[in-house]
């Protein structure tokens, strides 16, 4: 039974809106530990440097997208094993199929609500306290 | 403020951002100068404004920008040709998007059958060539809860949550020292059909790329047709790798040595395990342009200012990679610049502008004292005045702007009166990084719209008479701004009939504008159409036809102290142009006396100055008189009279003529007592500090300090001009 105020999140997504958003869930939900990047690159560097137990992270950027941010996620040893949970829109079916096979954790459709969040969280770690 | 009305200001914020992004990306399709990076951007920009929508719960926006983005995407994935029919609905219906988004955000309504129709033409795009519906958005879909705790259950896509428990996921709180110099490399290898039919394996060189680390291979198959439609020598698949190596980049090249010709290979760096104490990047500054508005837009109701989210205090912990998602998104990270309140710049100057009056009193002061120039005090202040004058310049380029901000809302404009005249237009937009003071920017919109307006309506012929008269079907209408000679050039012309210099003249001797009789040039002609009054459309046309006319443009633009000229070639088109100072703050000034009063004349009005001599003058009835300047007779003003400083005119002869030059081409002469110099001065409003005179354009503050009103020449003469046109045709006579 992890605490959400123990787990460390990173939400990446090109969309200073989207990031708020999930911010703002992720704060009613009882997180208190998270960061922000707005995009794959500056999402591997900000993992790199500061690490998080969670990725929630948008499949649409610039630069590097979703995908690609996984792999390289999952291809780095420090990182590897960092939770990965992909924000996809509702007919992305392919897509999810495609994270599987890179090893997502869990993917949360556009638009979520805070309750299928912390759904989609707490099927990858167990019920939050 | 709800944290959730915060977020909404950004998302319209970002909205706006998002939509000139897709109007940019699809107007350079257009041109042919995208890319495919362009296409994705453009996707993006609509799949953002879906995706912030659907969280607000703006319904038709999301089903707006949900077939919208169905339809980009085929493009996307080359299902779609780039083609100017598709990109032209593509245009409109970003327009609407806009229209839908500034709806959500200002309470407003659209026009439902525009949007319907946009609708329409874009399932039709997806449907053409795809043959699938754009499937509909799918309702919410809330799959039922599972107990947190029990194994998650597959989804209706088949998909099982990785589980893992939150102890496995180690930290990087202190990123100790490195194991070792790793480094991600993204690999990616698409084999040319060279490289088989070479006896080469793709397999094998992968495996030795696994060798270099820990690999992570992807193969992509996207391209494998059906098997009927497979071509033996073609190379469909491609790899990418993710390698987790301490090698470097000509390792991993050195293995495809042997294919080098035969295969396309892109290796990237991604990260560097051995991240250097990551510093936030200097804060992203957008230059300082307010936010692209539709033309049809309300002015935003959400302040620029309002705090993003982002200011929250749990963002003080954001991750130091956040800080370069400013507003500008990265894109300006290039330019290193600064956000700084206009208020600030607007004091700045203002002090600049003391300081430049001040700096003329020390100068006039000293001279008083009698001091030789080339004494060390006067030189002293000749280099002052350079210096300020650097200042002065410095600072009000700090105000500068490109036009952009005004241009990039023209494409729409054009589009939309295009569309209501059955037209075909092409907007050639030239020269919008020329800059311009802010003040200056702020009223340059209306009026080319309406030129613009004007142009599309009036200017271009319908498609059938452009066809028959042997022209392109799609009329051009070129918009540019240049810099010439210290003011700014808004230029736009036409490829369109001309002017109808005998309709013209014809209507305007009919509405009695002008004497039947009279004898006009061509340039004549065509400036009438600046006169109030007149208008050529046999039908008010629901474009132009506004009630106002190129009159008020002309006003408008005389109030900035600019000019407007036009230039017509039957059959070829007419160019209108535009020409206005850089600013609003300063001028150069003839300063010069009348009736013991101190004036300033703006210089740029002023065609030349002379002495007359005791016969050029003929009085006309007992308040006019002309003067003759060399084969043409002008009405002469006395400024002192015409300001009321002094009630009887003074002896033409005694004193100095300026000639000046009146918007419409009319020409006056102005009598004045002397001329003390040529001096800028800054521009103090009359009106905000005193209240609006007749023939006085605004203040400025002298060297002694005195302050001295800068003359309104069109306002003192236009009366005037009228006026005595009649009569100098008789003067001529006589």
């Amino acid at each position: 039974m992890p605490a959400a105020s123990s787990i460390r999140v990173l939400v990446v997504d090109d969309q200073l809106t989207m990031r708020a958003l999930v911010r703002s869930a992720l704060q009613q939900i009882g997180f208190t530990d998270v960061n922000e990047a707005p995009d794959g690159e500056e999402g591997l560097k900000a993992l790199v440097a500061k690490g998080a137990h969670l990725v929630i992270s948008d499949y649409n950027m610039p630069k590097m997208d979703g995908l690609d941010f996984l792999r390289a996620i999952r291809s780095h040893e420090p990182t590897k094993k960092t939770a990965f949970i992909m924000l996809t829109g509702r007919s992305d079916k392919e897509l999810v199929q495609r994270a599987i096979q890179f090893g997502v954790n869990n993917y949360l459709t556009k638009p979520f609500t805070t309750v299928s969040l912390k759904q989609k969280i707490e099927a990858v770690f167990g019920a939050l306290t | 403020m709800d944290p959730m009305d915060a977020i909404k200001v950004t998302f319209f914020q970002e909205c706006d951002e998002q939509l000139g992004e897709l109007e940019a990306g699809l107007m350079a399709l257009e041109e042919g100068t995208g890319d495919r990076e362009t296409v994705n951007a453009v996707f993006r920009a609509v799949h953002s404004v879906k995706g912030g929508a659907g969280a607000f719960g703006f319904e038709d926006l999301v089903k707006f920008s949900h077939t919208f983005e169905t339809v980009l995407d085929l493009m996307r994935s080359d299902k779609l040709a780039i083609e100017p029919d598709v990109l032209h609905v593509m245009l409109r219906a970003s327009d609407v998007l806009a229209d839908l988004v500034h709806a959500a955000r200002d309470g407003g309504t659209v026009d439902q059958d525009r949007c319907a129709a946009l609708m329409e033409e874009l399932e039709h795009l997806a449907l053409g060539d795809s043959a699938a519906p754009a499937p509909a958005p799918v309702a919410a879909v809330t799959s039922a809860p599972a107990s947190p705790d029990a194994e998650p259950e597959p989804d209706e896509w088949g998909f099982v949550p990785l589980r893992i428990s939150i102890d496995d996921v180690p930290l990087l709180d202190e990123p100790a020292a490195p194991a070792s110099d790793e480094e991600i490399w993204k690999v990616t290898f698409t084999p040319r059909p060279a490289l088989y039919a070479k006896g080469s394996d793709a397999t094998i060189l992968l495996r030795e790329l696994a060798i270099l680390g820990e690999c992570d291979v992807a193969v992509d198959d996207s391209l494998v047709p059906s098997l009927d439609a497979m071509d033996v020598n073609a190379s469909y698949l491609s790899w990418t790798c993710f390698l987790n190596s301490d090698k470097d980049e000509a390792a991993i090249r050195e293995i495809f040595e042997f294919v080098e010709g035969d295969c396309d290979l892109i290796v990237e760096r991604i990260v560097v395990s051995t991240p250097a104490p990551i510093t936030a990047p200097m804060p992203v500054i957008e230059p300082i342009a307010p936010p692209p508005v539709a033309i049809v837009a309300p002015a935003p109701t959400a302040k620029p200012t309002a705090a993003p989210p982002r200011a929250a205090p749990a963002a003080s912990k954001a991750a130091p990679a956040a800080a370069a998602s400013g507003d500008g998104e990265g894109k300006a990270a290039a330019n290193a610049t600064i956000r700084v309140d206009l208020e600030r710049v607007d004091r700045l100057i203002d002090l600049v502008g003391e300081l430049v009056i001040n700096q003329a009193m020390l100068a006039q002061r000293v001279a008083e004292t009698g001091v030789v120039r080339s004494s060390n005090v006067a030189m002293g202040l000749d280099e002052l005045e350079q210096l300020t004058r650097e200042l002065q310049d410095s600072v009000m380029a700090i105000r500068a702007q490109p036009v952009k901000s005004v241009f990039q809302r023209m494409p729409r404009l054009v589009r939309e009166i295009a569309t209501a005249t059955n037209k075909q237009v092409r907007l050639v937009m030239d020269g919008e990084g020329t800059e311009v003071d802010k003040t200056v920017i702020e009223r340059l919109s209306d009026p080319i719209t309406h030129m613009l307006r004007n142009a599309v309506d009036h200017g271009l012929e319908t498609t059938q008479e452009r066809i028959d008269a042997g022209k392109a079907a799609e009329g051009t209408i070129r918009l540019a701004a240049l810099h010439r000679s210290g003011r700014i050039v808004i230029e736009v012309s036409d490829d369109g009939r001309g002017i109808n210099r005998e309709r013209v003249k014809a209507k305007a001797i009919e509405k009695g504008l002008i004497a039947a009789d009279l004898n006009m040039t061509d340039e004549e002609i065509d400036n009438i159409i600046f006169l109030p009054g007149f208008s050529t459309a046999s039908a008010i046309s629901d474009i132009s036809g506004r009630g106002v006319g190129m009159d008020v443009v002309k006003r408008s633009i005389q109030a900035l102290g600019g000019r407007i000229s036009i230039n017509s070639n039957p059959g070829k088109g007419s160019t209108f142009t535009l020409s206005l100072p850089l600013t609003l703050a300063v001028l150069d000034g003839m300063v010069v006396s009348a009736a013991e009063q101190t004036l300033i004349a703006p210089l740029t009005t002023i065609i030349e100055t002379l002495q007359p001599k005791p016969g050029e003058v003929r009085r006309l009835g007992p308040n006019r008189t002309v003067i003759a300047v060399r084969d043409a007779f002008v009405p002469l003003v006395d400024v002192g009279v015409a300001l009321g400083f002094r009630k009887e005119s003074a002896q033409p002869d005694s004193g100095v003529v300026l000639l000046v030059e009146s918007e419409g081409g009319g020409r006056a002469a102005l009598l004045v007592d002397d001329i003390q110099g040529q001096r800028q001065v800054v521009i103090k409003s009359l009106e905000a500090n005193y209240q609006r005179v007749e023939g006085v354009a605004a203040a400025t503050i002298l060297g002694d300090g005195r302050v001295a009103l800068i003359l309104d020449v069109d306002g003192l003469i236009a009366q005037r001009v009228s006026e005595t046109r009649a009569e100098t045709q008789l003067a001529k006579a006589g």
